[in-house]
């Protein structure tokens, strides 16, 4: 380990790793800030904000955005609480069902995401017939039908959270409650509850997040109600623009944002503790420059509001920043490309046209003479003319002698100016 | 009512206990049991129009299995090759994305769970981030980089390493790539969590007497780390192999992922049955791969989602 050159490959292949990892979320977010309207970061050419409008005017991504929360919520309740029931029933099965109780709520999750689609379809769809409902019932409306096949999965995610804290609780806890005269509910409800509500807590996040995020399962089930998901894999899959790529840029923001709160939060936690075990202030513990309080010893504080601070930046920028002119120059150069481009095309047709008709003066005389090759190894490929260009003009046996460079009319001092 | 369901009830109360009961044998029975065999049935009937499902012909037949494997009636080949290479492809595919991301997060796993220090922490933090973008923004962003005028093109071009832009969606490298990131964290976490808790004196002790590095990681890491590896593995291979929207967005026009046979025959076919039958061909298959190779390196189903 203490080998330097192990230490140096270890910290080569993080950054490899990392740079796979973040690498493409870091140029997705660039793209949102560029201005050509197919998501690129190179070349560069305007900074601009106008995608993150164009994102606010679209109906369908906004009504994405409510379909989604719709079923998050729904999904929440139900897949929460059939996890906390999973959760309880599976400390007091009876032991030889153990196995098999728990191979049942834990199948969902290593069931491909487009069977649980697929079987939440047809089974409800079964179910809506025997009943004798129409089309139009709550049972096959997509609402519930992706509530529902959602929830089959991320209780299941729930139920592993939730169980990992109920393994700490002491049961002789509830007995109290219930010695003392509490009736079941009561004792669930003041007791078991308020103990668990950490758990609930990650447990519905990680629901939400489950939920918002998923696609396999609501391909099949959403009906009138695309979510956001739904709605971006369709934008995606029939032509691209920037616009998901701000989309993209809003997410990354919030969860980075999330992410160093809860940190954050956690850090602050571990410093109060450990000063009030120490019978210390947190400014002791921490020992360092004092800080206002939250920010003590804690550098994902810190981080935070850098990055807070970073955002109403760019947020203000956005604001009185116009890339009008920016933009009217990267098409003015555009305008001028194109132009020499079809300069340089002529040039080359003209010349070609002349060595053409030259060869042709001098073909009766010097049939046996070895022809110019074209020595330089690039080919032709550096002008851009010349690819498309000699092919009507000359055939490939005609290549003329003013071709040797390789450069083609690049360097052709008529061709330079030739945008004006 | 029997004695167990009324110790049940005497401890949990007959409001509680019953709402728990109620929720359980929803979500076993109604969500999960039901629904899949209702599509095992499902997939053994004909494609009727509505009116005709219950009638006479609504009968048991293996039409949709026949399907998979030798083609429409009376079709000019002998066996459905498209569908059939479609499908070992996929298999194929998902075990090489499982060994691919296998090997790139070993190492990150073992590292992570046996350094100790501030920067696990943010490292840790950096690997969840990106679990939380959407599955088809993730998907876009690779599709952003390995497009023809992408970053990747771009840099390739223009270090002189090719001349003419790649096409890596149509050769299939996006797809790939793609799906190992999607799931990387799916397998490093596992492995994290089982490494996390070895011992490191065994490492040391292993190395005081002259184990070179590549026999501890043999002898002492790999076979600690086993349920931790078989449950990453079986959750990559899964849900690469379960992948729809990887090869929807990633994919070269001319190649299909299975699941997006069974897409097709839902959507744009509206043969549901058809699109059930593959349903299960391809559950099943997957399943007993992964049984059979737990077997194989004897692993117990119990370790798998722990």
């Amino acid at each position: 380990m203490n080998n330097p050159v192990i230490r140096i490959s270890i910290w080569v292949y993080l950054a490899i790793f990392f740079a796979y990892l973040l690498g493409p979320l870091v140029i997705m977010s660039i793209t949102a800030f560029n201005s050509p309207s197919f998501p690129r970061a190179t070349p560069w050419e305007c900074l601009t904000f106008e995608w993150f409008s164009a994102l606010f005017r679209d109906e369908r991504i906004l009504n994405g955005i409510k379909n989604s929360i719709l079923v998050g919520i729904g999904t929440i309740i139900l897949s929460v609480s059939m996890g906390l029931a999973g959760a309880l029933m599976l400390t007091q099965i009876w032991p030889k069902l153990r196995a098999t109780y728990y191979t049942v709520i834990i199948a969902p999750i290593l069931i491909p995401g487009v069977v649980l689609g697929i079987s939440t379809l047809v089974f409800w769809d079964r179910i809506n017939r025997m009943l004798g409902l129409g089309a139009d019932s709550v049972l096959s409306n997509g609402l519930f039908l992706t509530i529902i096949g959602q929830s089959t999965f991320i209780a299941s995610y729930c139920m592993l959270v939730l169980v990992a804290r109920l393994q700490r609780y002491d049961l002789a806890l509830t007995e109290a409650a219930l010695d003392l005269g509490a009736t079941h509910a009561q004792a669930f409800r003041k007791i078991l509850l308020p103990f668990m509500r950490p758990a609930i807590a990650s447990a519905a996040v990680l629901a939400f997040l489950a939920s918002f995020e998923n696609y396999n399962t609501t391909t099949f089930t959403f009906g009138e109600y695309p979510t956001l998901t739904i709605e971006l894999a369709q934008k995606v899959r029939y032509g691209i623009t920037p616009a998901i790529s701000a989309l993209a840029f809003m997410i990354v923001v919030l969860t980075v944002f999330a992410a160093l709160f809860n940190e954050a939060n956690i850090k602050r936690k571990e410093v109060l503790a450990k000063a009030r075990r120490d019978g210390a202030t947190v400014g002791e513990v921490s020992g360092g420059v004092k800080l206002p309080g939250f920010f003590t010893g804690n550098a994902a504080a810190v981080a935070l509001v850098v990055f807070a601070i970073a955002t109403i930046a760019v947020v203000g920028t956005a604001t009185v920043y116009n890339p009008k002119q920016c933009i009217a120059n990267v098409q003015e150069q555009k305008r001028l490309e194109t132009e020499r481009r079809i300069q340089e095309l002529r040039e080359q047709r003209k010349r070609d046209a002349e060595a053409k008709a030259a060869k042709d003066a001098a073909e009766g005389a010097t049939t046996t003479a070895p022809r110019p090759s074209n020595d330089s190894g690039f080919g032709g490929v550096f002008a851009p003319g010349t690819l498309q260009g000699d092919d009507e003009t000359a055939p490939p046996e005609d290549q003329e002698p003013s071709d040797n460079s390789g450069f083609g009319g690049v360097f052709d001092p008529t061709n330079i100016g030739g945008g004006d | 009512m029997p004695r167990f369901l009324k110790e049940f009830f005497n401890r949990n109360g007959t409001l509680m206990g019953s709402l728990m009961l109620g929720l359980v044998l929803f979500w076993t029975v109604g969500l999960i049991i039901l629904p899949q065999l209702s599509m095992l049935d499902f997939s053994f009937r004909p494609n009727l129009p509505p009116p005709e499902i219950g009638g006479p012909k609504d009968v048991y037949t293996l039409e949709n299995y026949k399907y998979l494997i030798y083609g429409p009636e009376g079709g000019s080949q002998d066996y459905n090759a498209v569908d059939l290479r479609v499908f070992f492809r996929t298999i194929v595919a998902a075990i090489c994305v499982t060994i691919f991301n296998l090997i790139l997060c070993y190492p990150i796993a073992y590292y992570l769970g046996q350094t100790k220090g501030n920067h696990i922490r943010i490292l840790a933090l950096m690997l969840i981030i990106p679990y939380w973008i959407n599955e088809i923004l993730r998907a876009f962003a690779l599709r952003i980089i390995f497009g023809e005028s992408g970053v990747l093109n771009t840099m390739l071009v223009g270090l002189g390493i090719f001349d003419t832009p790649f096409d890596f969606i149509r050769n299939d490298i996006a797809l790939y790539a793609g799906l190992g990131y999607a799931y990387i964290l799916l397998m490093i976490f596992p492995i994290y969590n089982v490494i996390e808790s070895l011992d490191h004196n065994q490492i040391e002790a292993a190395r005081d007497l002259g184990a070179p590095w590549w026999r501890i990681h043999k002898r002492v890491v790999i076979p600690y780390a086993k349920p931790g590896i078989s449950s990453g593995c079986t959750m990559v291979f899964m849900l690469s192999a379960g992948a729809l929207a990887a090869p929807q967005i990633l994919g070269g026009p001319s190649s299909l992922w299975f699941t997006q046979l069974i897409y097709q025959q839902f959507n744009d076919n509206s043969d549901w049955p058809q699109g059930a039958a593959y349903a299960i061909v391809l559950l099943v298959t997957c399943i007993l791969l992964v049984l059979a190779v737990m077997r194989l390196f004897k692993v117990n189903m119990g370790d798998i989602g722990k």
